[in-house]
């Protein structure tokens, strides 16, 4: 089917382009891109999108597709499903998986699980053998296969000797390292957020500094195996966001991106003992939510990425301190991103877009894409100013552990475009 | 007729659940059961209502305590052990909740070694929970027997000094009484090493003693905290007698000051945070807490069913 976008407003600040035009994607490719008027074809569906922005595909680098290993949480097919829906056409999968991405045939199994998919799934593998922290993966032969980042997600690599080898060995194809940054020393049994609702409420704490050691450290480390790529996975404090800032500033490669509950949610609503407010790092306090939208707003923070994390029900109705971590965001991410950042004067558009397909996928070293004539269609549709109410009844994702059920939005996905597929949101 | 006064809410999950106003309710529907119990006679103001006890986790005096309560009152009672449950064939709490919930309970007494519990409860019933100690967070009714205590034997608790020794920042006792013992009018201060005090203790408004002498000279009441082994094999202190010796309450602290009364929920590590020989001492009042506890709990659950279950 073809598809015809009216009076469309197309966004692309990899070119820095904003203009209204009549797009036209035909058999996937993009036809018409300009204010003149195309001879539209009679099997073509027209759409009065004279409110809507058009957008390069937009991409989460950071979703758990729990295949292999979890398909009764979500799977490769129902969790591209889930971030078409939410206005990505592009993912970042993680290798906890069961068993690990940790060698090409695991690689080679989520590869061949993302075919024919609307959504693009890139795999990123594992630092270390089966995620252990110990000696590390055939990160070369993972490359060669086809992952784009390195990161035992969901653990942290404790040892500095081995996260030193972890850079050394990666400056060989000059490889991206990422790190979910937890001192698990500081974390143990943790549940929240340490501080004083932490000690009210009687739960375990996870320290910020736990956080920002290894930040620390790891920046340290990647400087001094000659400032090697670095990436800080879902950034929740104020001394990391400085961290970076700095990192920055000396001219080390460093990157990083925060999840859109870290800009959201504090650490107060955890008195309900609500466990779809149970994450990895935990919710943080006002403070780190302002020093992260001025870390957005200067440009420390690079991109935005949900940590998709999804959950069975019964797996999350437990006691709260034997509840496992995370919360699906794939299809709420695009919009609390427009609401809580565009709308209230931090980002502009333009900077949202790069923060959500272009920092990203430059990051992985994806190419720019395109929106012009005569190229294969990548692009996200969305409302930005349509308010509407959050309905976890009508996600694509297997799993519904969201905390945002309920909330009003301001700005909403409508389409995505890729592979030559159409996907019309169902939100 | 007791009192025709009515609780705020209908259940009790943390301190800050009851107002003053239904602190000193429950005090006096506590007055009332202690002036008028006899043994031998019971109370019929809880026949026909089912209390569920569902312990998750081992405790002596406070099942004793409710099971009693429940039982002077007249109440249906049935308890719930973890180790013989089908918890331990897996079965999830929450599906263990809901069977006991199917059998037609009006009032929950849990308590669970997971803090939040009694919230988890409270959300997945219609029932009346009772928190009877979730984990590390709170233990209400063990504050409510404490401070009952120290109004039976001072009159009131407006300016009067406690200080909490021991272990606060593991302990759910040390969390209800600071709040509830605070809203009754009292100053309250702390007393431990620093792995056992919470964070960011400007939050807590509670005076800071690094010293037991100090604190022994503030105070008019200590409230001291059963010290776990797990504290010692978790790292928090170099050594049991370290922490005896700079936190331990001895023998001469009470005697140099025979008006200071000193209270433990128990069960006591005698020879660590309490020395053996105070185990009788007159102002040691650690049996006539026991004592009230029946009488408070007779009361909480007496004003649960005449508030919400008529």
């Amino acid at each position: 089917m073809n598809i015809g976008f009216l009076n469309i407003t197309i966004i692309n600040p990899a070119v820095n382009i904003t203009n209204k035009v009549n797009l036209w994607i035909k058999n996937g490719i993009i036809e018409h891109c300009d204010l003149s008027e195309p001879n539209w074809d009679n099997d073509t569906e027209l759409i009065e999108a004279s409110n809507w922005v058009c957008s390069p595909g937009l991409f989460d680098m950071h979703v758990h597709l729990r295949e292999p290993g979890f398909s009764y949480k979500e799977d490769i097919k129902s969790g591209s499903s889930a971030a078409a829906n939410g206005g990505f056409t592009g993912v970042l999968c993680m290798p906890n998986t069961k068993p690990v991405i940790d060698n090409p045939v695991v690689l080679e199994y989520i590869k061949q699980k993302s075919k024919n998919l609307l959504v693009d799934v890139y795999p990123s593998a594992a630092l270390t053998n089966n995620l252990e922290g110990k000696h590390i993966a055939p990160m070369m032969d993972l490359y060669n296969s086809g992952a784009l980042m390195f990161t035992d997600d969901g653990n942290c690599v404790q040892r500095s000797d081995v996260m030193r080898i972890i850079f050394d060995y990666a400056a060989t194809k000059d490889l991206l390292v990422s790190q979910h940054c937890e001192d698990i020393t500081l974390t143990h049994n943790f549940a929240m957020n340490e501080g004083a609702l932490s000690d009210k409420l009687g739960l375990k704490g996870f320290p910020y500094i736990a956080e920002e050691i290894i930040i620390a450290r790891d920046i340290m480390l990647s400087e001094y195996c000659g400032r090697r790529r670095y990436h800080v996975s879902h950034i929740s404090t104020n001394g990391a966001v400085r961290l970076v800032r700095d990192a920055k500033k000396r001219g080390l490669r460093v990157t990083c991106e925060v999840t859109p509950h870290h800009f959201t949610l504090t650490d107060s609503l955890l008195e309900s003992y609500d466990t779809n407010y149970k994450m990895s790092p935990p919710l943080r306090r006002q403070r780190d939510i302002d020093a992260i939208l001025e870390g957005l707003s200067d440009g420390t923070i690079d991109c935005i990425a949900t940590d998709h994390a999804p959950h069975a029900l019964h797996e999350k109705d437990v006691e709260f301190e034997s509840a496992p971590n995370g919360i699906i965001g794939l299809e709420t991410a695009l919009a609390l991103s427009l609401d809580r950042l565009v709308h209230k004067g931090i980002l502009s558009l333009q900077e949202l877009i790069m923060k959500m397909s272009v920092n990203p996928r430059r990051i992985l070293g994806l190419p720019d894409i395109k929106i012009q004539k005569g190229v294969n269609a990548n692009i996200s549709i969305f409302d930005p100013n349509e308010e509407w109410t959050v309905d976890k009844n009508n996600f694509l994702s297997k799993s519904l552990n969201t905390p945002f059920n309920g909330y009003v939005l301001k700005g909403k996905p409508k389409y995505v475009i890729n592979n030559n597929q159409i996907h019309k949101s169902t939100l | 007729m007791i009192t025709d006064k009515k609780l705020t809410n209908p259940f009790l999950l943390q301190a800050d659940d009851l107002s003053i106003e239904d602190i000193y309710l429950i005090f006096e529907a506590a007055d009332y059961f202690l002036d008028n119990y006899k043994p031998g006679v019971k109370f019929n103001d809880l026949k026909g209502v089912t209390v569920a006890l569902a312990f998750f986790e081992n405790s002596t005096r406070t099942k004793l305590s409710f099971e009693l309560a429940a039982k002077r009152l007249s109440a249906d009672v049935f308890s719930f052990q973890s180790k013989t449950s089908s918890l331990a064939k897996g079965e999830s709490l929450i599906d263990t909740l809901r069977t006991i919930e199917a059998m037609g309970v009006q009032i929950y007494v849990v308590r669970h070694s997971c803090s939040g519990v009694p919230h988890f409860l409270q959300r997945n019933s219609s029932g009346i929970v009772i928190n009877a100690g979730d984990g590390k967070h709170e233990h209400p009714t063990q504050a409510l027997l404490d401070a009952f205590t120290l109004r039976q034997h001072f009159g009131s608790l407006k300016s009067l000094n406690v200080c909490i020794i021991g272990d606060i920042l593991h302990s759910r006792v040390a969390r209800s009484n600071i709040k509830m013992l605070s809203t009754l009018g009292a100053n309250l201060g702390l007393c431990a090493p620093g792995t056992l005090l919470p964070r960011d203790l400007v939050k807590w408004n509670c005076k800071i003693f690094d010293d037991i002498q100090l604190a022994i000279d503030w105070a008019n009441v200590l409230l001291v905290l059963r010290l776990q082994n797990e504290r010692m094999e978790s790292g928090l202190l170099p050594s049991m007698s370290e922490f005896s010796k700079y936190f331990g309450v001895k023998y001469p602290h009470l005697t140099s000051k025979p008006e200071l009364v000193l209270l433990h929920p128990g069960p006591v590590n005698y020879g660590i945070e309490l020395d053996y020989r105070l185990s009788s001492y007159p102002n040691v009042l650690i049996q006539t807490q026991v004592t009230y506890g029946v009488f408070i709990r007779m009361a909480l659950l007496y004003l649960f069913k005449h508030s919400f279950l008529n």
